[in-house]
Protein backbone atom coordinates (compact mmCIF):
# COMPACT_ATOMS: atom_id res chain seq x y z
CA UNK A 1 0.00 0.00 0.00
CA UNK A 2 0.95 3.51 -0.36
CA UNK A 3 1.07 5.76 2.16
CA UNK A 4 2.96 9.16 3.69
CA UNK A 5 6.05 10.24 5.81
CA UNK A 6 7.14 13.24 7.38
CA UNK A 7 10.87 13.29 7.61
CA UNK A 8 13.31 15.92 9.70
CA UNK A 9 14.58 18.71 7.14
CA UNK A 10 17.86 16.16 6.78
CA UNK A 11 16.05 13.53 5.76
CA UNK A 12 16.11 11.15 8.87
CA UNK A 13 13.48 9.95 10.89
CA UNK A 14 12.25 12.27 13.49
CA UNK A 15 12.09 9.70 16.42
CA UNK A 16 15.06 7.35 15.21
CA UNK A 17 17.07 9.38 13.09
CA UNK A 18 17.10 7.17 10.54
CA UNK A 19 18.69 8.21 7.42
CA UNK A 20 16.41 7.21 4.46
CA UNK A 21 17.38 6.43 1.24
CA UNK A 22 15.53 9.77 -0.94
CA UNK A 23 14.26 9.54 -3.89
CA UNK A 24 16.16 10.92 -7.01
CA UNK A 25 15.14 9.58 -10.54
CA UNK A 26 13.41 7.26 -9.19
CA UNK A 27 12.07 5.97 -5.47
CA UNK A 28 14.56 5.25 -2.85
CA UNK A 29 16.09 2.17 -1.86
CA UNK A 30 13.78 -0.15 -0.12
CA UNK A 31 14.32 -0.53 3.67
CA UNK A 32 13.28 -3.40 5.74
CA UNK A 33 13.12 -3.82 9.34
CA UNK A 34 12.97 -7.22 11.83
CA UNK A 35 9.66 -7.92 12.42
CA UNK A 36 9.05 -7.14 15.98
CA UNK A 37 5.76 -5.60 16.07
CA UNK A 38 5.79 -2.82 19.22
CA UNK A 39 9.57 -2.12 18.84
CA UNK A 40 10.76 -2.15 14.95
CA UNK A 41 8.84 -1.37 11.75
CA UNK A 42 8.57 1.18 9.35
CA UNK A 43 6.04 3.84 11.18
CA UNK A 44 3.82 5.38 8.00
CA UNK A 45 0.70 8.10 7.79
CA UNK A 46 -2.54 6.93 5.83
CA UNK A 47 -4.53 10.63 4.96
CA UNK A 48 -6.19 10.68 7.79
CA UNK A 49 -2.99 10.25 10.23
CA UNK A 50 -0.99 13.76 8.52
CA UNK A 51 -2.13 16.42 11.22
CA UNK A 52 -0.58 14.19 13.80
CA UNK A 53 2.59 13.68 12.81
CA UNK A 54 2.90 17.53 10.76
CA UNK A 55 6.75 17.40 10.31
CA UNK A 56 9.38 19.37 8.35
CA UNK A 57 9.56 17.30 5.38
CA UNK A 58 6.23 14.87 3.83
CA UNK A 59 7.33 12.10 1.35
CA UNK A 60 4.98 9.64 0.14
CA UNK A 61 6.22 6.02 0.93
CA UNK A 62 5.49 2.56 -0.41
CA UNK A 63 5.23 -0.17 1.59
CA UNK A 64 5.38 -4.06 1.75
CA UNK A 65 5.09 -7.02 3.49
CA UNK A 66 3.39 -7.21 6.74
CA UNK A 67 1.01 -4.13 7.75
CA UNK A 68 0.03 -3.96 10.73
CA UNK A 69 -2.57 -0.79 11.59
CA UNK A 70 -2.76 1.34 14.51
CA UNK A 71 -5.03 4.18 15.06
CA UNK A 72 -3.11 6.85 14.26
CA UNK A 73 -0.11 5.16 12.22
CA UNK A 74 0.58 1.88 10.08
CA UNK A 75 3.61 -0.12 10.51
CA UNK A 76 5.26 -2.23 8.37
CA UNK A 77 7.86 -4.28 7.41
CA UNK A 78 9.56 -2.76 4.34
CA UNK A 79 9.29 0.54 2.37
CA UNK A 80 10.65 2.89 0.44
CA UNK A 81 10.23 6.88 -0.55
CA UNK A 82 8.73 7.13 -3.85
CA UNK A 83 8.77 10.93 -3.89
CA UNK A 84 8.55 13.57 -1.97
CA UNK A 85 5.19 16.12 -1.83
CA UNK A 86 6.43 19.58 -2.38
CA UNK A 87 3.44 21.22 -2.02
CA UNK A 88 4.11 20.49 1.63
CA UNK A 89 6.67 23.20 1.81
CA UNK A 90 7.42 26.13 4.85
CA UNK A 91 4.74 28.38 3.14
CA UNK A 92 2.10 25.97 2.64
CA UNK A 93 3.22 24.85 6.05
CA UNK A 94 2.66 28.51 7.78
CA UNK A 95 -0.58 28.65 5.98
CA UNK A 96 -2.10 25.70 7.79
CA UNK A 97 -0.81 27.00 11.11
CA UNK A 98 -3.03 29.61 10.21
CA UNK A 99 -5.65 28.05 9.13
CA UNK A 100 -5.73 25.79 12.73
CA UNK A 101 -5.13 28.57 14.20
CA UNK A 102 -8.11 30.51 13.22
CA UNK A 103 -10.25 27.77 13.95
CA UNK A 104 -8.82 27.06 17.26
CA UNK A 105 -10.25 30.84 17.75
CA UNK A 106 -13.09 30.83 16.00
CA UNK A 107 -14.36 27.88 18.12
CA UNK A 108 -13.12 29.24 21.28
CA UNK A 109 -15.43 32.60 20.68
CA UNK A 110 -18.28 30.20 19.76
CA UNK A 111 -17.96 27.86 22.83
CA UNK A 112 -17.26 30.53 25.62
CA UNK A 113 -13.82 29.44 25.79
CA UNK A 114 -11.89 31.77 26.33
CA UNK A 115 -9.25 30.96 28.38
CA UNK A 116 -7.74 29.35 25.10
CA UNK A 117 -7.10 32.33 23.43
CA UNK A 118 -3.85 33.60 25.44
CA UNK A 119 -2.28 29.82 24.36
CA UNK A 120 -3.52 30.23 20.73
CA UNK A 121 -1.00 33.11 19.33
CA UNK A 122 2.08 31.92 21.52
CA UNK A 123 1.76 28.79 20.03
CA UNK A 124 2.54 29.97 16.45
CA UNK A 125 6.27 29.37 16.37
CA UNK A 126 6.09 25.73 17.08
CA UNK A 127 3.90 25.38 14.08
CA UNK A 128 1.94 23.21 12.24
CA UNK A 129 1.61 19.84 14.58
CA UNK A 130 1.13 22.18 17.77
CA UNK A 131 -1.91 24.61 16.33
CA UNK A 132 -3.41 21.18 14.71
CA UNK A 133 -3.50 19.95 18.62
CA UNK A 134 -4.64 23.34 20.12
CA UNK A 135 -7.61 23.47 17.16
CA UNK A 136 -8.54 19.98 17.86
CA UNK A 137 -8.54 19.99 21.94
CA UNK A 138 -10.65 22.69 22.15
CA UNK A 139 -13.12 21.34 19.37
CA UNK A 140 -13.03 18.38 22.49
CA UNK A 141 -13.82 20.53 25.31
CA UNK A 142 -16.46 21.90 23.01
CA UNK A 143 -18.10 18.87 21.32
CA UNK A 144 -16.27 15.79 23.56
CA UNK A 145 -14.28 13.14 21.47
CA UNK A 146 -16.16 13.16 18.35
CA UNK A 147 -15.75 16.60 17.76
CA UNK A 148 -12.28 16.17 18.22
CA UNK A 149 -11.99 13.89 15.36
CA UNK A 150 -14.24 15.68 13.35
CA UNK A 151 -11.24 18.64 13.56
CA UNK A 152 -8.82 16.16 12.93
CA UNK A 153 -10.94 15.17 9.77
CA UNK A 154 -11.15 18.60 8.85
CA UNK A 155 -7.52 19.17 8.91
CA UNK A 156 -7.24 15.86 6.86
CA UNK A 157 -9.60 17.43 4.39
CA UNK A 158 -7.52 20.68 4.11
CA UNK A 159 -4.52 19.03 3.84
CA UNK A 160 -5.25 16.64 1.30
CA UNK A 161 -6.42 19.06 -1.00
CA UNK A 162 -3.80 21.66 -0.74
CA UNK A 163 -1.39 19.31 -1.29
CA UNK A 164 -3.11 17.29 -3.61
CA UNK A 165 -3.22 14.10 -2.73
CA UNK A 166 -5.71 10.96 -3.32
CA UNK B 1 -15.69 6.99 17.86
CA UNK B 2 -13.34 6.02 19.54
CA UNK B 3 -12.07 7.69 22.65
CA UNK B 4 -9.64 10.46 22.36
CA UNK B 5 -6.34 10.16 23.94
CA UNK B 6 -3.02 12.23 24.70
CA UNK B 7 -0.93 12.97 27.59
CA UNK B 8 0.74 16.26 29.04
CA UNK B 9 3.89 17.13 29.33
CA UNK B 10 3.89 16.26 32.97
CA UNK B 11 3.15 12.87 32.33
CA UNK B 12 5.30 12.78 28.83
CA UNK B 13 8.35 13.38 31.76
CA UNK B 14 7.37 10.47 33.46
CA UNK B 15 7.82 8.17 30.51
CA UNK B 16 11.31 9.53 29.18
CA UNK B 17 13.06 6.58 30.91
CA UNK B 18 11.23 3.42 29.72
CA UNK B 19 10.79 5.21 26.16
CA UNK B 20 14.77 5.65 26.20
CA UNK B 21 15.04 1.95 26.86
CA UNK B 22 12.37 1.04 24.34
CA UNK B 23 10.12 -0.51 27.00
CA UNK B 24 7.03 1.27 26.62
CA UNK B 25 4.04 -0.91 25.23
CA UNK B 26 3.06 0.44 21.52
CA UNK B 27 0.52 2.81 22.38
CA UNK B 28 1.82 4.39 24.82
CA UNK B 29 5.12 4.60 22.88
CA UNK B 30 2.95 6.16 19.99
CA UNK B 31 1.39 9.01 22.07
CA UNK B 32 4.65 10.03 23.61
CA UNK B 33 5.76 9.99 20.08
CA UNK B 34 2.83 11.94 18.69
CA UNK B 35 3.56 14.54 22.36
CA UNK B 36 7.15 14.66 21.43
CA UNK B 37 5.97 15.79 17.51
CA UNK B 38 4.00 18.63 18.36
CA UNK B 39 6.21 19.96 21.82
CA UNK B 40 9.30 21.29 21.53
CA UNK B 41 9.32 21.47 25.35
CA UNK B 42 9.29 18.09 26.00
CA UNK B 43 12.00 17.46 22.38
CA UNK B 44 14.24 18.99 24.57
CA UNK B 45 13.32 17.29 27.52
CA UNK B 46 13.81 13.88 26.06
CA UNK B 47 16.74 15.10 24.40
CA UNK B 48 18.18 16.53 27.81
CA UNK B 49 17.63 12.59 29.22
CA UNK B 50 19.61 11.31 26.31
CA UNK B 51 22.41 13.41 27.27
CA UNK B 52 21.92 12.72 31.02
CA UNK B 53 22.42 9.10 30.11
CA UNK B 54 24.88 9.29 28.11
CA UNK B 55 27.11 11.19 30.29
CA UNK B 56 26.75 8.69 33.30
CA UNK B 57 27.78 6.74 31.20
CA UNK B 58 31.06 8.27 30.76
CA UNK B 59 31.69 8.58 34.05
CA UNK B 60 34.54 6.84 36.07
CA UNK B 61 34.04 4.47 38.74
CA UNK B 62 35.25 4.21 41.96
CA UNK B 63 39.28 2.43 41.84
CA UNK B 64 40.32 -0.73 43.24
CA UNK B 65 41.69 -0.47 46.40
CA UNK B 66 45.15 -1.38 46.60
CA UNK B 67 45.19 -3.94 49.50
CA UNK B 68 42.51 -5.18 47.36
CA UNK B 69 44.28 -5.36 44.23
CA UNK B 70 47.62 -6.97 45.26
CA UNK B 71 45.45 -9.78 47.42
CA UNK B 72 43.63 -10.79 44.26
CA UNK B 73 46.49 -10.19 42.31
CA UNK B 74 48.51 -12.92 44.71
CA UNK B 75 45.11 -15.40 44.56
CA UNK B 76 45.41 -15.02 40.51
CA UNK B 77 49.39 -16.13 40.87
CA UNK B 78 48.21 -18.98 42.98
CA UNK B 79 45.35 -19.86 40.73
CA UNK B 80 47.77 -19.68 37.37
CA UNK B 81 49.95 -22.13 38.78
CA UNK B 82 47.54 -24.91 39.92
CA UNK C 1 19.60 4.23 22.68
CA UNK C 2 22.01 3.54 25.84
CA UNK C 3 21.40 -0.22 25.98
CA UNK C 4 22.61 -1.84 22.58
CA UNK C 5 25.70 0.44 21.78
CA UNK C 6 27.35 -0.13 24.98
CA UNK C 7 25.98 -3.56 25.81
CA UNK C 8 27.60 -4.12 21.99
CA UNK C 9 31.01 -2.86 23.12
CA UNK C 10 30.89 -4.49 26.15
CA UNK C 11 30.42 -8.28 24.82
CA UNK C 12 33.66 -7.84 22.32
CA UNK C 13 35.77 -6.63 25.10
CA UNK C 14 34.52 -9.39 27.01
CA UNK C 15 35.24 -11.86 25.22
CA UNK C 16 38.72 -10.42 24.60
CA UNK C 17 39.11 -10.40 28.20
CA UNK C 18 38.22 -14.05 28.55
CA UNK C 19 40.19 -15.29 26.01
CA UNK C 20 43.52 -13.63 27.51
CA UNK C 21 42.49 -13.99 31.22
CA UNK C 22 41.88 -18.01 30.29
CA UNK C 23 45.36 -17.82 29.05
CA UNK C 24 46.84 -16.66 32.51
CA UNK C 25 47.19 -13.00 31.44
CA UNK C 26 47.41 -10.74 34.38
CA UNK C 27 46.61 -7.52 33.04
CA UNK C 28 43.52 -9.29 31.45
CA UNK C 29 42.36 -10.19 35.18
CA UNK C 30 43.06 -6.65 36.43
CA UNK C 31 41.27 -5.17 33.68
CA UNK C 32 38.33 -7.17 34.74
CA UNK C 33 38.53 -6.31 37.99
CA UNK C 34 39.05 -2.98 37.82
CA UNK C 35 35.82 -3.02 35.12
CA UNK C 36 33.19 -4.51 37.97
CA UNK C 37 34.54 -3.34 40.79
CA UNK C 38 32.07 -0.73 41.84
CA UNK C 39 29.36 -2.96 40.68
CA UNK C 40 30.13 -5.61 42.90
CA UNK C 41 31.21 -3.90 45.92
CA UNK C 42 28.17 -1.78 45.89
CA UNK C 43 25.90 -4.98 44.86
CA UNK C 44 27.59 -6.96 47.79
CA UNK C 45 27.24 -3.99 50.35
CA UNK C 46 23.47 -4.57 50.01
CA UNK C 47 23.89 -8.17 51.33
CA UNK C 48 25.95 -7.51 54.18
CA UNK C 49 26.32 -5.36 57.36
CA UNK C 50 29.94 -3.55 56.36
CA UNK C 51 31.61 -2.05 53.88
CA UNK C 52 34.50 -4.38 55.24
CA UNK C 53 32.77 -6.91 54.82
CA UNK C 54 31.11 -6.17 50.89
CA UNK C 55 35.11 -6.05 50.47
CA UNK C 56 36.01 -9.84 51.67
CA UNK C 57 33.09 -10.96 49.50
CA UNK C 58 34.05 -9.56 46.12
CA UNK C 59 37.57 -10.86 46.65
CA UNK C 60 35.66 -14.28 47.67
CA UNK C 61 33.74 -13.97 44.66
CA UNK C 62 36.73 -13.31 42.28
CA UNK C 63 38.20 -16.00 43.51
CA UNK C 64 35.34 -18.47 42.91
CA UNK C 65 35.31 -16.65 39.37
CA UNK C 66 38.97 -18.21 38.52
CA UNK C 67 38.15 -21.47 39.94
CA UNK C 68 35.29 -21.84 37.81
CA UNK C 69 36.57 -19.83 34.73
CA UNK C 70 37.23 -23.06 32.78
CA UNK C 71 34.05 -24.23 32.81
CA UNK C 72 32.45 -20.94 32.14
CA UNK C 73 30.71 -22.20 28.57
CA UNK C 74 29.92 -18.78 27.84
CA UNK C 75 25.63 -19.92 28.02
CA UNK C 76 25.18 -16.09 29.52
CA UNK C 77 27.46 -12.86 29.30
CA UNK C 78 30.81 -12.86 31.63
CA UNK C 79 29.41 -9.99 33.68
CA UNK C 80 26.19 -11.78 34.22
CA UNK C 81 27.87 -15.21 35.36
CA UNK C 82 30.50 -13.01 37.70
CA UNK C 83 27.67 -11.27 39.48
CA UNK C 84 25.56 -14.27 39.71
CA UNK C 85 28.71 -15.92 42.08
CA UNK C 86 28.84 -12.36 43.54
CA UNK C 87 25.37 -12.53 44.71
CA UNK C 88 25.92 -15.83 45.73
CA UNK C 89 28.75 -14.92 47.67
CA UNK C 90 27.19 -11.98 49.15
CA UNK C 91 24.04 -14.21 50.32
CA UNK C 92 25.63 -16.84 51.91
CA UNK C 93 27.97 -14.23 53.78
CA UNK C 94 25.11 -12.12 54.94
CA UNK C 95 22.74 -15.15 56.35
CA UNK C 96 26.40 -15.96 58.02
CA UNK C 97 26.48 -12.77 59.42
CA UNK C 98 23.01 -12.48 60.44
CA UNK C 99 22.66 -9.59 58.50
CA UNK C 100 21.32 -6.91 61.67
CA UNK C 101 20.57 -4.11 59.05
CA UNK C 102 17.82 -4.12 56.94
CA UNK C 103 17.92 -4.34 53.27
CA UNK C 104 17.81 -0.13 52.12
CA UNK C 105 13.94 -0.92 50.34
CA UNK C 106 14.04 -1.74 46.96
CA UNK C 107 10.59 -1.43 46.47
CA UNK C 108 10.44 2.57 45.27
CA UNK C 109 8.51 3.97 47.90
CA UNK C 110 5.87 7.26 47.70
CA UNK C 111 5.51 9.44 44.76
CA UNK C 112 8.15 11.27 43.40
CA UNK C 113 7.80 13.51 40.40
CA UNK C 114 10.11 13.41 37.80
CA UNK C 115 10.57 17.78 37.66
CA UNK C 116 8.57 19.48 40.21
CA UNK C 117 5.10 19.78 39.57
CA UNK C 118 5.46 23.70 39.92
CA UNK C 119 6.48 23.49 36.50
CA UNK C 120 3.83 22.44 34.80
CA UNK C 121 0.62 23.96 34.04
CA UNK C 122 -2.26 23.48 36.56
CA UNK C 123 -5.95 22.15 36.44
CA UNK C 124 -7.34 25.00 35.63
CA UNK C 125 -5.18 25.76 32.47
CA UNK C 126 -6.55 25.89 28.95
CA UNK C 127 -3.61 23.63 28.45
CA UNK C 128 -3.07 21.71 32.05
CA UNK C 129 0.21 19.56 32.43
CA UNK C 130 1.53 21.41 29.96
CA UNK C 131 5.26 23.08 30.93
CA UNK C 132 5.26 26.88 32.13
CA UNK C 133 8.69 27.31 30.50
CA UNK C 134 10.19 25.12 28.32
CA UNK C 135 13.24 23.12 29.90
CA UNK C 136 16.66 24.00 28.17
CA UNK C 137 17.69 23.07 24.60
CA UNK C 138 21.07 21.70 25.09
CA UNK C 139 21.64 21.36 21.51
CA UNK C 140 22.42 25.15 21.66
CA UNK C 141 25.46 24.28 24.44
CA UNK C 142 28.45 24.44 22.79
CA UNK C 143 30.13 21.08 22.73
CA UNK C 144 32.63 21.92 25.43
CA UNK C 145 30.08 22.76 28.35
CA UNK C 146 29.28 19.07 28.32
CA UNK C 147 32.49 17.33 28.06
CA UNK C 148 34.26 19.25 30.68
CA UNK C 149 35.82 18.33 33.69
CA UNK C 150 33.12 20.09 35.95
CA UNK C 151 30.04 18.27 34.60
CA UNK C 152 31.69 14.97 35.10
CA UNK C 153 32.11 16.41 38.41
CA UNK C 154 28.42 17.28 39.00
CA UNK C 155 27.02 13.57 37.46
CA UNK C 156 29.44 11.69 39.90
CA UNK C 157 28.33 13.74 42.77
CA UNK C 158 24.58 13.66 42.42
CA UNK C 159 25.13 10.09 41.67
CA UNK C 160 26.74 9.39 44.79
CA UNK C 161 23.79 11.52 46.88
CA UNK C 162 21.57 8.85 45.34
CA UNK C 163 19.74 7.01 47.63
CA UNK C 164 21.97 3.37 47.63
CA UNK C 165 18.91 1.41 45.49
CA UNK C 166 18.48 4.44 42.70
CA UNK C 167 22.59 4.74 42.56
CA UNK C 168 23.12 0.79 42.36
CA UNK C 169 20.46 0.80 39.63
CA UNK C 170 22.24 3.59 37.56
CA UNK C 171 25.33 2.41 37.87
CA UNK C 172 24.66 -0.72 36.87
CA UNK C 173 22.38 0.17 33.81
CA UNK C 174 23.75 3.16 32.41
CA UNK C 175 27.58 2.67 33.75
CA UNK C 176 28.12 -0.60 33.65
CA UNK C 177 25.43 -1.44 30.71
CA UNK C 178 24.01 -4.29 32.36
CA UNK C 179 20.52 -4.88 31.10
CA UNK C 180 17.67 -5.15 33.50
CA UNK C 181 17.47 -9.06 33.61
CA UNK C 182 20.85 -8.72 35.23
CA UNK C 183 19.84 -6.08 37.20
CA UNK C 184 16.46 -8.03 38.53
CA UNK C 185 18.78 -10.90 39.35
CA UNK C 186 21.76 -9.44 41.41
CA UNK C 187 19.17 -7.39 43.55
CA UNK C 188 16.60 -9.64 43.80
CA UNK C 189 13.72 -6.93 42.22
CA UNK C 190 11.19 -6.83 39.71
CA UNK C 191 11.66 -5.74 36.55
CA UNK C 192 8.97 -3.05 37.18
CA UNK C 193 10.49 -1.75 40.73
CA UNK C 194 13.72 -1.72 38.91
CA UNK C 195 12.91 0.61 36.38
CA UNK C 196 11.11 3.11 39.07
CA UNK C 197 14.77 2.90 40.03
CA UNK C 198 16.29 3.75 37.31
CA UNK C 199 13.73 6.05 36.20
CA UNK C 200 13.77 8.45 39.44
CA UNK C 201 17.64 7.85 39.70
CA UNK C 202 18.22 9.60 35.94
CA UNK C 203 15.58 11.96 36.65
CA UNK C 204 17.52 13.40 39.80
CA UNK C 205 20.77 13.27 37.85
CA UNK C 206 19.38 15.33 35.28
CA UNK C 207 18.22 17.58 37.74
CA UNK C 208 21.79 18.31 38.72
CA UNK C 209 22.99 18.51 35.40
CA UNK C 210 19.81 21.22 34.60
CA UNK C 211 21.09 23.49 37.32
CA UNK C 212 24.67 23.54 36.65
CA UNK C 213 24.22 24.07 32.74
CA UNK C 214 21.40 26.60 33.27
CA UNK C 215 22.97 28.19 35.73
Amino acid sequence: MNAYKFLRADGTGVFTRFAWPLPDAGPGDWVATEPHPCRSGIHACRLGDLPYWAGRVLYEIELEGEVVEHKTKVVASRGRLLRRVDTWDDALRATYTRYCADRAHEMARESGLERWEEVIEPSIPEGPALLGFVAARIAEEAGGPQAYHAERARQTDWLADRLGLA
Amino acid sequence: MAEHEHISCQEVVELVSDYLDQTLPADEATLFEQHINFCDGCDWYLDQMRTTVATVGRVTEEEVPEETRDKLLTAFREWKRS
Amino acid sequence: MPESGLQERTAAEEGELLARLRAGDERAFEALVERHYATMLAVARHYVNTRAVAEEVVQEAWLGVLKGIDRFEGRSSLRTWILRILVNTAKTRGVREARSVPFSSLVPEGAEPAVEPARFRGADDPFPGHWRAYPGNWQRLPDEALADRETLKVVLAAIHQLPPPQRIVITMRDIQGCDAQEVCEALDVSEGNQRVLLHRARSKVRGALERHLDG
